[in-house]
C-alpha cells in the first residue's frame, strides 16, 4: 500500500505542517549537536567546534527549504500563501477588485445567455432524426413574393425530382373537439402520408398515416401529440382504436408521436390530407388553387448545390406548365421554387434579431476584456516596486510570476463562478416569463461550449493582463526600478499610452453599441407611434369557426347568427366581422384593378388592391373615419348593386386626381363576365399589416350583399373594459351551439401591443448591453484619469506652486479627458458608421445614418466621460503644492 | 590520503537504501555509517543527506519514527519499508550494470 503511505505523507505535510517543521527543526539540531560533540572529541575548542559544525553542514535555514522541497507539498503551500497575500491586497484595492469582479460576471452571463439564446433557436438541430437534411419547399410568385405553393406543384415535385426521399404536403389548421364538457379549438396539420417518412419520426404507438388513407376518400383517422394525449386523455394506454370527436366527426385514434415531435409547430392532432389527385392535380383555368405547405427529405449525401441546381430544373418544368392554360393572364410566369433548411424556415424571422444580439454582447464582452485589462494594468503600476524588492530579497522569478498569477487567478475565478449563475438565472427567467417574441421557439438551454469560451477568453485577459507585471519585473533591472524609488509609479510613459489606448478603445465600441441603440429605440419610437388609422382602446376581438363547417350559405348564416347573438350583451356597443385582423402577417389577399373607363391595362401591369371582408358595422365598430361619400348600410344587399368603399390610398393611388365616387371597378382574373364594383365611399388608411409595412390601396366590400365569408374575426366595441365581455361572449356563443368555443380572444390593445414585442425585446436588451457598455467604460475611464492625475501630482504641485490657478489644472486635466473622448468619438463613429448598415432591416422610420442618433449618442457620450473626469480633475485641483512636492 | 570522493549523483538513494537495510538508523549516523563502509573513500555532504532522506520517506521506502539515542535524546530513526526493501534490489540490479558496464569500458 505505498500509495497509501505517500497519500498520509502528503496530508500530513500540508495539514499538520507544525509538528512537521518542530520535527524537522529537531532532527536537524540533533545531527548538529553530535557532529558538535564529534568535533570536541577531536580536539576542538567548544566554540570553534560549533562553527566548524555548521560550516560543515550548511546555513540550516537553506538545507531546511531544501527538506521541505522534498516533501512535494511546496507548491500548494505557496499557493495558499499566495492567495492569502492576494486577498489581503484585494481587500486594499476594493474598487478594482469589484469592477474586475463586475466586469468579468456581467460579460460572461450576458454573453453566455444571448449565445445560448442563438444556439437554442438557431443552431441546435431540430429533434428530427437527420433533421439538417429536411427542407421546406418554398414558391414565390407576384410581386408582393408570397409563399405559396399550390397543390399541382406538389405533385410534380414529388414526381419529378431527382433529389428527394420523400415529398410530403400538408396544411395547418383548427379543429373543434366537440363532444365534450369544455369544447375546444385545436391546432391540428392535415398531412400527406408521406408527410411522417419526410420528417423521420417514429410513432411512440401505433403507427402513422398509411398510403391509402390519403386522398378524399380518407378514412377519419388521426394521429394525437404526445401533448394532446397526455393532458387531454391522461396518457391513455388503450388509446388505439379509440375516437374522438372533432367537428362532431368521430375520429379512429391510429397513433401517438413522441414528446417533441412539434411539426408544424403547436400541431395537436394530424390527420389526412384530403385531396384528389384526379381532379387537383391537372392545371385548369376554372378550379380553385389548393394551397399546400411541402416539406421534403433530401436523399444522403445530396449538397445544397445539388439541391440548388434541381430546385433550378424543377422551376423551369413546373413553370412551362402554367403559360398553356394562363397563356394571356401570365398566372404564375414568374413562379420560382427554392428549398431552405426547414430550421432555417423556422427561424428565419428571429435570425436577424439574434444575429445583432450576438454581435452586440460581443462587443461588450470585448470591452469588458479592456476593461479589466486596463483595471489590471493600473495595478501593475504599484506593483512593480513591490516585485522589484521582492525578486532582490532572493525570491525567484518563476516563485514571482506563479504568485501574480495566483492573484489573477483570485480575480477571475470568483467572477467566472458569478458570471455563471447570471447566465444560469438570465437563462431560467427567459424559460420561465418566455416573452411572447420566444414564445414559438424551443426552451432556452445554457450552451456550455459558451459558458467554456466566454470564461476562457475573460480568464486569458485577466491572466495575461495581470502578468504583464510580473512579465515586466522578470525582465528589467531590479537596480533600476529601486533607483527610481521616489517615483510611485514606474510603469513610465508607455504604460500610460497603453491604457489611454486601451480607454479610447472602449469609448468607441461603446459609442457603437450607444448608436445601435439609439437607432432602434428611435425605430421603436417610430413604431409605437405609427398612425393607426383606428382607435384600438374599448375593443375586443374574437374568432369562431364553424363546427362542421358546410356549405358557403350555411357558414354566412352562422356568421351572421353569432353576430346577431354578440350584438345583443349589454356591454357590447357594436360589433363587426371582418376577414383580415389588423397586426395579423398573413397571406397575401391582393387582387389587380382595372378601373371601369380607364384604357385597359394588362393583366400583370395592373395595380393591386388588398381585398378585405367586413360586416356593415366594421367602420363604425373601429370608428375608422369616413373621408367622402357613405359607409355600407340597410341599402346594401344581396339585391342592390355591387359596392364597394375603398381607402385613401386606394383613390390616390389607383384613381389619382379623379373623384373615386361612383367610379366602378373589376377586381380579379379577367373572366367573361366580371362583376363591376361602385365605389360609393373612401374611408382613412388602416395601417393593418405588421406595424412597419407600408400603407397599401385596399377596398372592402360588405358581407350583407351575399359574399362568401371564409372566416375570420369578431370585434365588439364595449362599454368599459372590454375583458369584462369575455364571459358573455362564451355564453353567447355557447348558447348558439353548445359545442362551439372562441378562440384568440384578445383586446386590440393587447394585438397591438404583441405587434410591438420583438422590437420591444431588442431594444430592451440592446439598451440593456449598451448601458452596460457604457458603464464599462466610464469605470475605465474613471480609473486612468485617476491614474494620470496620481502620476502627475508632483508635476502639479510644481505648476501651483509656480501660480498655476485651479482654473489651469482643471483645464489641465480635463483637456487630457477632452482629448480621449474626442479620439474615442471618432474610432466610435467611424465603427457605427461601419457596422449599423447591418441592422438596416431592424430599423423603421430612421435611416441607419440617422444624423441626430450619430450626433446625440457622442454628446451623451462625452457628457459621461466629462463627469467620471471630475472626481480625479478635482483631486487635481486640490493638490497642495508643499504635501506634494514632500511627498516623494 | 586523497580527498574523499564526491558521490556520483542519484547514487546517495542506493547507498541509504544499503545502510538502512541492516538495521534503523538516524542521520548521522547514516552519513557516518557510509563514510566507514566505503573505507573513508566516499563522503556524504552532509548538506545533502536530509534532503535525501526526506525525499526517500515522501516515496514511502523508508520510514521515521522518534526513538532514544545512544545519548538518551529523541532521535529521529529510519527503517526501510517493503517497498524500499524492492527498490533497494531494483536499484542495485542497476548500479550493477552501470558500473559493470563502465568497468568493461575501462578495462578494455
Amino acid at each position: 500500500m505505498r500509495w497509501l503511505d505517500i497519500l498520509r505523507m502528503r496530508l500530513r505535510s500540508l495539514f499538520q505542517r507544525d509538528s512537521v517543521e518542530r520535527e524537522l527543526d529537531e532532527e536537524l539540531r540533533f545531527h548538529l549537536d553530535l557532529q558538535v560533540q564529534q568535533n570536541i572529541a577531536a580536539g576542538m575548542q567548544p566554540a570553534e567546534a560549533g562553527s566548524a559544525a555548521l560550516r560543515q553542514f550548511g546555513h540550516p535555514t537553506q538545507r531546511q527549504e531544501e527538506c521541505r522541497d522534498a516533501r512535494r507539498t511546496r507548491m500548494i503551500e505557496d499557493f495558499f500563501e499566495d492567495l492569502r497575500y492576494a486577498l489581503r491586497g484585494l481587500r486594499r484595492d476594493r474598487f478594482l477588485a469589484f469592477a474586475a469582479t463586475a466586469t468579468l460576471a456581467i460579460s460572461i452571463g450576458a454573453n453566455t445567455t444571448v449565445f445560448s439564446m442563438a444556439d437554442s433557436i438557431l443552431i441546435r438541430p431540430l429533434p428530427y432524426p437527420g433533421a439538417d437534411r429536411v427542407d421546406w419547399i418554398s414558391e414565390r410568385s407576384g410581386p408582393v413574393q408570397e409563399d405559396i405553393a399550390t397543390a399541382q406543384d406538389y405533385y410534380r415535385i414529388r414526381e419529378q425530382n431527382r433529389i428527394f426521399e420523400e415529398v410530403a404536403a400538408f396544411l395547418p389548421s383548427t379543429a373543434n373537439r366537440t363532444g365534450v364538457a369544455q369544447p375546444e379549438q385545436l391546432d391540428v396539420a392535415s398531412v400527406s402520408a408521406s408527410f411522417f417518412r419526410a420528417m423521420a419520426s417514429e410513432p411512440l404507438m401505433g403507427r402513422y398515416l398509411a398510403r391509402e388513407e390519403e386522398g378524399t376518400k380518407a378514412p377519419p383517422v388521426a394521429v394525437l401529440s404526445y401533448a394532446f394525449w397526455r393532458n387531454r386523455l391522461g396518457s391513455d394506454p388503450h388509446i388505439l382504436g379509440k375516437a374522438i370527436a372533432l367537428d362532431r366527426r368521430p375520429y379512429a385514434v391510429v397513433g401517438v408521436m413522441p414528446q417533441g415531435f412539434d411539426f408544424p409547430r403547436g400541431a395537436q392532432i394530424w390527420m389526412p390530407l384530403q385531396m384528389d389527385e384526379a381532379s387537383e392535380r391537372p392545371i385548369r383555368a376554372n378550379t380553385m388553387f389548393r394551397i399546400v405547405e411541402i416539406v421534403a427529405r433530401r436523399r444522403q449525401r445530396v449538397t445544397a448545390q445539388q439541391a440548388d441546381t434541381e430546385m433550378q430544373r424543377l422551376t423551369f418544368a413546373i413553370r412551362a406548365d402554367y403559360p398553356k392554360v394562363f397563356a394571356s393572364r401570365g398566372f404564375r410566369s414568374d413562379l420560382s421554387i427554392a428549398a431552405t433548411p426547414l430550421q432555417q424556415h423556422l427561424t428565419g424571422q428571429l435570425r436577424p434579431a439574434l444575429m445583432m444580439l450576438s454581435g452586440a454582447v460581443g462587443l461588450v464582452l470585448l470591452i469588458a476584456c479592456v476593461n479589466l485589462a486596463n483595471l489590471l494594468l493600473a495595478r501593475a503600476g504599484s506593483r512593480q516596486r513591490e516585485l522589484a524588492v521582492r525578486l532582490a530579497l532572493g525570491s525567484g522569478r518563476g516563485r514571482v510570476i506563479r504568485q501574480v498569477l495566483t492573484e489573477s487567478l483570485v480575480l477571475a475565478l470568483p467572477c467566472g463562478l458569478a458570471g455563471i449563475a447570471i447566465a444560469w438565472i438570465a437563462v431560467r427567467a427567459l424559460n420561465a416569463f418566455k416573452p411572447s417574441v420566444l414564445i414559438a421557439y424551443p426552451a432556452i438551454a445554457m450552451d456550455p461550449r459558451v459558458l467554456v469560451f466566454t470564461a476562457a477568453l475573460t480568464f486569458a485577459t485577466a491572466i495575461l493582463f495581470g502578468m504583464a507585471p510580473a512579465l515586466s519585473a522578470a525582465r528589467i533591472s531590479i537596480q533600476e526600478v529601486l533607483k527610481a524609488a521616489g517615483q510611485t509609479h514606474s510603469m513610465g510613459r508607455s504604460a500610460a499610452r497603453v491604457r489611454k489606448l486601451l480607454v479610447v478603445a472602449e469609448l468607441g465600441v461603446s459609442l457603437v453599441l450607444l448608436i445601435g441603440a439609439g437607432l432602434l429605440a428611435r425605430s421603436f419610437l417610430a413604431l409605437a407611434h405609427t398612425e393607426i388609422g383606428f382607435s384600438t382602446d374599448h375593443l375586443l376581438t374574437f374568432r369562431t369557426s364553424q363546427v362542421g363547417s358546410t356549405s358557403f350559405e350555411g357558414r354566412a348564416r352562422f356568421y351572421r347568427n353569432v353576430l346577431d347573438e354578440v350584438k345583443q350583451i349589454p356591454l357590447a356597443r357594436s360589433a363587426a366581422l371582418v376577414s383580415y385582423m389588423p397586426f395579423q402577417d398573413t397571406f397575401d389577399r391582393s387582387g389587380r384593378v382595372q378601373v371601369v373607363g380607364h384604357e385597359p391595362i394588362p393583366f400583370l401591369q395592373r395595380p393591386r388592391a388588398d381585398n378585405t371582408l367586413v360586416s356593415a358595422e366594421f367602420f363604425q365598430t373601429l370608428k375608422v373615419p369616413l373621408r367622402s361619400g357613405r359607409v355600407f348600410d340597410a341599402r346594401d344587399s344581396d339585391q342592390s348593386a355591387a359596392a364597394v368603399v375603398v381607402n385613401e390610398a386606394f383613390a390616390s393611388q389607383i384613381l389619382p386626381g379623379e373623384d373615386p365616387l361612383g367610379r366602378s371597378i373589376v377586381f380579379g382574373p379577367d373572366r367573361d363576365r366580371n362583376t363591376p364594383w361602385t365605389i360609393i365611399g373612401v374611408v382613412g388608411n388602416i395601417r393593418d399589416g405588421a406595424l412597419g409595412s407600408p400603407i397599401r390601396p385596399e377596398m372592402y366590400r360588405c358581407i350583407c350583399q351575399g359574399l362568401p365569408f371564409f372566416g375570420g374575426w369578431f370585434v365588439i366595441r364595449t362599454a368599459g373594459d372590454p375583458r369584462a365581455a369575455i364571459r358573455a361572449v362564451e355564453a353567447r356563443v355557447r348558447n348558439f351551439d353548445r359545442d362551439q368555443s372562441i378562440f384568440d380572444v384578445k383586446t386590440m390593445d393587447e394585438r397591438r401591443d404583441e405587434a410591438l414585442a420583438p422590437q420591444r425585446f431588442q431594444l430592451l436588451l440592446i439598451g440593456i448591453f449598451a448601458g452596460i457598455a457604457i458603464l464599462l467604460a466610464t469605470a475605465g475611464v474613471y480609473g486612468v484619469m485617476s491614474y494620470l492625475v496620481a502620476r502627475r501630482t508632483r508635476e502639479i504641485g510644481i505648476r501651483v506652486a509656480m501660480g498655476a490657478r485651479p482654473a489651469d489644472v482643471l483645464a489641465m486635466v480635463m483637456g487630457e479627458s477632452a482629448l480621449l473622448v474626442v479620439a474615442a468619438i471618432i474610432s466610435g463613429l467611424g465603427g457605427a458608421w461601419a457596422l449599423t448598415r447591418y441592422v438596416r432591416s431592424m430599423l423603421f422610420g430612421v435611416t441607419e445614418l440617422d444624423a441626430s442618433t450619430f450626433v446625440l449618442a457622442p454628446v451623451a457620450l462625452a457628457m459621461v466621460v466629462m463627469v467620471a473626469c471630475l472626481g480625479p480633475a478635482r483631486r487635481a485641483v486640490r493638490v497642495d503644492p508643499m504635501t506634494a512636492l514632500r511627498e516623494e | 590520503m586523497s580527498r574523499p570522493t564526491d558521490l556520483v549523483q542519484g547514487t546517495l538513494d542506493l547507498l541509504i537504501l544499503k545502510t538502512l537495510a541492516l538495521e534503523p538508523m538516524h542521520g548521522w549516523a547514516i552519513a557516518q555509517r557510509i563514510q566507514q563502509l566505503s573505507n573513508e573513500v566516499l563522503q556524504v555532504q552532509q548538506g545533502s543527506l536530509y534532503p535525501a532522506l526526506h525525499r526517500l520517506e515522501q516515496q514511502a521506502w523508508i520510514r521515521a519514527e522518534w526513538g532514544e539515542s545512544d545519548n538518551n535524546r529523541r532521535a529521529k530513526y529510519y527503517s526501510l519499508t517493503r517497498a524500499g526493501r524492492r527498490q533497494l534490489e531494483h536499484e542495485t540490479d542497476s548500479w550493477e550494470r552501470l558500473s559493470g558496464a563502465i568497468s568493461a569500458i575501462v578495462r578494455a
